[in-house]
Parts: C-alpha cells; sequence; structure tokens
C-alpha cells in the first residue's frame, strides 16, 4: 500500500498553518504523527490535496501549569514524552496512563495528543485496504447509503478508540480549537458527536491547538483503564475513566466515562449519581455497575452485541471503582 | 511535489530528490538501497519497518521522507562494524532468536533502542518495547532472552573498555 501524490506544507508558525487550513478548507488534513492519517491515507479513505505538518510546531509542543493551577498541553506534545512527563504525573495520572495505554512504544514515540483527541472513528469494514472495500458498495463513511455493521442503521456507528478521550472528559478538560482570526475553547465532552461519520465538531479550516486540564482534579482521585484482546498495540473493546471526589467512603462528586463503545465517548450520568447518593462501597459497587448497564445506549453490530457491550461495561465500572478502594495502583498491562 | 532534501542516515548525509508522498522506508530501499529495513503491513502494525531516530524505535513505513529532515536516523547497516556484530546481533545469533529472519532487523533496532536507554531492563520493559514487533517463527521467548543477553554483552563490553 502506498500513498498517492499531495501536497506537502510545513508552516513555520500556528499563525501559517491556520492560514493554509483557511486557504484550502475542505481540501486539506493536518498531519501530526501520522500514525492514523498516514494508514487511513494508503487505505484510500482520504485523500487530501494538501497536508499541513503541525508536529513540529513550536506553539503547539508545550506543557505547562498557568497561574491559575490549570495544566495547559499543546495539541504536538508527543505521547511518549508526555508518558515520561513529571508534571502530567502529578496533575493527571489517569491521563497519563491512558496515553500508556496506546498502540506500541513505536507509535507512541510518532504520535500526538491532538492526533489521538482527533482520532478518526473505525469499523471492522471501514480500516480495511480499498481492494477489500471493493467487495460489498460503499457504506455511510465511505460516501455510500448503507451501513455494513449495524444492518438497518440510518447512520454510521463507527466507534471512537481514542484512549484519551474518556481520561479528558472525567478529568473536565477544555480543548481549545483555533481557525484564523479566532479561537474557541469548548469542554472536551462536546468536541464529539455521536456520528461515527463526523465524530467531533471541528470545522475544515479549524485545529485543535491545545487541551486544558484544570487544576481541582488534585482534590478527588481519577482512574483510567483498557480492556483489549492483547494488551499491547491494540485497540480497546472497552476503556473507562473516572473521576471520584469525596471523603472516606462519601462521594462529593463522581465523573464516569465509558470509551470505545460507541461513536463517542459515553457519559455514564445515572450511574455517577448512584455513587453520590450512596458512596463509595462494595454494595453501591454493585449497584453502580447495575445502572451502567442499563443507562448504556448501544447497539448490536455485526461484530459485538449489545449484550456483549453491556457486559464489558458493567465489568469495567466494576473494576475502575474497585480501584479507588484498593490502594491507588497505576494502570499496567496486565495479563489477564 | 518533487523536494532534494538531505537526510542524515547512519552518520552520512545523503541529498536525494523525493517525492512528498513518498515515505522514509521507500526512499531508504529504493533510493539509498538500504535494504536492510524490511517492509511488511505498510501500517504500522508489524515492526518490521523500524529504525532509530534520534535515539527512538519508529516505523520508517508511517513517516514522510520530507518529514525527516534534520534527523539523525540510524537503520540496521548501520549498527555494526565491517567485520564485527553489534552485541544485539550477536545476542540473537547465540540465543537463537532468528528463524526466517524478516522481523530481525527491526527486533534488533526495537532492542538496541531500549538498551540504549534502559540498560538494565527488566520482563515489563521488554515486552512494552517488543509489542509494536511481530515474529512469526520464533515465538518470542527467546527473542526475550536474545535482548537480557545482548544487555549482559553490552555491559561487559562497557567493563572492558
Ligand atoms: C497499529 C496501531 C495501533 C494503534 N493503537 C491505538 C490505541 O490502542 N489507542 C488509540 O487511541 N489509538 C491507537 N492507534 C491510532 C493512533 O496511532 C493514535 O491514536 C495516535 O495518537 C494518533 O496521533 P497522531 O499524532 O499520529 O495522529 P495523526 O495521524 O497525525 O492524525 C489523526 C487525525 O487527527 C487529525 N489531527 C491531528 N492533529 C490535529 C490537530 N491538532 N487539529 C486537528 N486535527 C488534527 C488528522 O488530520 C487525522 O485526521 C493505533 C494506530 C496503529 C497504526
Ligand atoms: S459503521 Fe457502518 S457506515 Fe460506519 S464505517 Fe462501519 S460499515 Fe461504514
Ligand atoms: S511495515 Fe512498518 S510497521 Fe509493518
Ligand atoms: S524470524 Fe521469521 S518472522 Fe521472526
Amino acid at each position: 500500500m502506498r500513498l498517492l501524490r499531495f501536497e506537502h506544507f510545513k508552516p513555520s508558525s500556528l499563525e501559517e498553518a491556520l492560514t493554509a487550513m483557511q486557504e484550502s478548507a475542505g481540501n486539506v488534513r493536518v498531519l501530526a504523527g501520522g500514525t492514523d492519517l498516514l494508514v487511513n491515507m494508503k487505505c484510500g479513505l482520504e485523500q487530501p490535496g494538501l497536508i499541513v505538518s503541525i508536529g513540529s510546531l513550536p506553539e503547539l509542543n508545550t506543557i505547562a501549569e498557568d497561574p491559575s493551577g490549570d495544566l495547559r498541553i499543546g495539541a504536538g506534545m508527543n505521547l511518549s514524552e508526555l508518558a515520561e512527563n513529571s508534571l502530567l504525573a502529578a496533575k493527571a495520572p489517569a491521563l497519563r496512563d491512558a496515553i500508556k495505554s496506546i498502540a506500541s512504544q513505536h507509535i507512541r514515540n510518532m504520535a500526538t495528543l491532538g492526533g489521538n483527541v482527533c482520532l478518526d472513528t473505525r469499523c471492522w469494514y471501514y480500516n480495511q485496504s480499498k481492494l477489500w472495500r471493493a467487495s460489498r458498495p460503499a457504506c455511510y463513511k465511505t460516501g455510500g447509503d448503507q451501513c455494513h455493521a449495524t444492518r438497518g442503521s440510518e447512520r454510521c456507528h463507527a466507534i471512537n478508540s481514542a484512549d484519551t478521550a474518556p481520561a479528558l472528559i472525567a478529568l473536565g478538560a477544555q480543548v481549545v480549537v483555533q481557525k484564523k482570526g479566532s479561537q474557541r475553547q469548548i469542554p472536551a465532552e462536546d468536541f464529539y458527536r455521536d456520528h461515527g461519520a463526523r465524530h467531533t465538531v471541528l470545522e475544515p479550516d479549524e485545529l485543535l491547538s491545545g487541551l486544558v486540564i484544570p487544576c481541582g482534579n488534585e482534590t478527588g482521585k481519577t482512574h483510567f483503564l483498557k480492556i483489549s484482546r492483547r494488551q499491547g498495540i491494540d485497540f480497546a473493546l472497552g476503556s473507562i475513566a473516572a473521576h471520584l471526589a469525596g471523603n472516606g467512603s462519601t462521594c462529593h462528586s463522581a465523573r464516569l466515562v465509558i470509551g470505545s463503545l460507541g461513536s463517542a465517548p459515553i457519559v455514564l450520568e445515572k450511574t455517577a449519581q448512584v455513587l453520590v447518593e450512596a458512596g463509595l462501597s462494595q454494595e453501591s459497587i454493585q449497584a453502580a455497575a447495575e445502572a451502567a448497564r442499563s443507562e448504556l445506549g448501544v447497539l448490536t453490530t455485526l461484530f459485538s452485541s449489545a449484550g456483549y457491550k453491556r457486559d464489558l461495561a458493567q465489568v469495567l465500572v466494576k473494576r475502575v471503582l474497585h480501584s479507588f478502594i484498593k490502594k491507588p495502583t497505576t494502570q499496567k498491562r496486565t495479563r489477564r | 511535489m518533487k523536494k532534494i532534501i538531505t537526510l542524515e542516515v547512519n552518520g552520512d548525509l545523503h541529498e536525494v530528490a523525493v517525492a512528498v508522498h513518498q515515505t522514509l522506508l521507500e526512499v531508504l530501499r529504493d533510493k539509498l538501497g538500504l535494504t536492510g529495513t524490511k517492509r511488511g503491513c505498510a501500517v504500522g502494525t508489524c515492526g518490521v519497518c523500524t529504525v532509530i531516530i534520534d535515539g527512538k524505535a519508529m516505523l520508517a513505513c508511517l513517516l514522510l521522507a520530507v518529514e525527516c529532515q534534520g534527523r539523525s536516523i540510524t537503520t540496521i547497516e548501520g549498527i555494526s562494524s565491517a567485520d564485527e556484530l553489534h552485541p544485539v546481533q550477536q545476542a540473537f545469533v547465540d540465543q537463537g532468536a532468528i528463524q526466517c529472519g524478516f522481523c530481525t532487523p527491526g527486533i534488533v533496532m526495537t532492542s538496541k533502542a531500549l538498551l540504549d536507554k534502559t540498560p538494565r531492563p527488566d520482563d515489563e520493559q521488554i515486552r512494552e518495547a517488543l509489542a509494536g514487533t511481530f515474529c512469526r517463527c520464533t515465538g518470542h521467548i527467546k527473542i526475550m532472552e536474545a535482548v537480557k543477553t545482548a544487555s549482559q554483552y553490552e555491559r561487559a563490553e562497557k567493563k572492558s573498555d
């Protein structure tokens, strides 16, 4: 599989990048680490006329605490560097754990945080070579009018597998989006759309410049965990990030976010409510897991049934909540 | 769109004309004749195309050659001297961690990057580093052994220096 022809622009400043994005909007793609984009281009899923390479822009390669205590991370920050960053480990260990769970060291050495946040949605039919896909008519996400994964579906249900997404949402992070002449900041949760074929709110001339992790997360604890088949170079079957704040077994606030089970991360509101009302105990964990099961709006696809996804969510909720009771451990690639 | 770029490979500077859509892997193999770096999946899953860039293991199949200007690239051809294998290579031979050999350049480069940074890796660190590589012949256990042996060889070498 080879790449087809395109134009390549390496801007020397963010301003130059934004100008290029505006001038070629609709026919341009941001190249950060390229570990998702170049694969999709090789598979003929994308064919932009222009690529704007932002990986080494100094404006996007920063991590710092601002005077208010918020942690600001540039979108171009490399994943391996972030995995070893002491500021991130101190302020948002759950995000660090999510980053460490991504792909392989090789890929993390190349990939960026912004690229992970913007990662295209995935599906068994979509993520194949052009030749493979040609044996079936195009689907919604490839320009057709049907879905091969969920029969009779009216839209694309490709999965959002970005491992940092649930962690960022649980941490209450904000996403900074820029285009020429303007900037907006939105909660990470609102950055995603529950739509496999258009899964973020980014406009064609916009780019993600950074993330803001609010201070205050230190008052509680956040945990991330991921279940995958091989525990190495593997997209999640399901993942979860949870943020709980409280004293002992009381719980003032709770945020639980499931990743990789839908086109957008799924915020479990009722489950969080159970914990706030009942506190954190063996009994409430059971009740929370059941609440998660019933509030999870998931569909049966050709590859995993809704029942399987509910089972998985239940297990994720139980495991992540137990990690708050047990002495805190950092997530490892534990073998099942 | 073609560009003339300068690539630093194994300490040598090469001026090459490349198309901007060419990967580093294509340029290494087809333009510079460095065919030790293999092409497997071409989509980031197998690690046979691993090279070391600025000290880190990276995949040549997912890097545009034009993005590699000004970076220091090491390929499998650059780690041994004319008549002596690199300790990591020697360890792979001694441990029988090679069968067909197709995955070997990528895994040797991955292991070298690991050992350069972590001279005494534990099993978990070796597994984590090797997670991005595939060997279809040996079953990975011998490869783990080879990495540990390489670590000993390198330390012995340092001592005798
Ligand atoms: C074998 C393999 C295994 C993988 N496993 C995982 C995994 O376990 N978990 C996981 O989450 N991912 C995984 N990935 C996907 C991918 O490697 C990561 O998500 C990575 O973080 C993407 O970052 P990147 O910088 O390489 O993105 P790129 O490929 O450069 O970009 C990805 C997408 O985001 C857009 N983009 C990038 N940066 C910006 C920006 N600043 N503003 C606007 N748009 C932007 C690009 O245009 C592109 O559409 C895997 C990939 C491979 C090949
Ligand atoms: S979920 Fe359906 S529409 Fe979306 S990529 Fe898969 S097959 Fe295509
Ligand atoms: S050829 Fe590069 S990872 Fe397989
Ligand atoms: S020795 Fe044959 S693939 Fe590894």
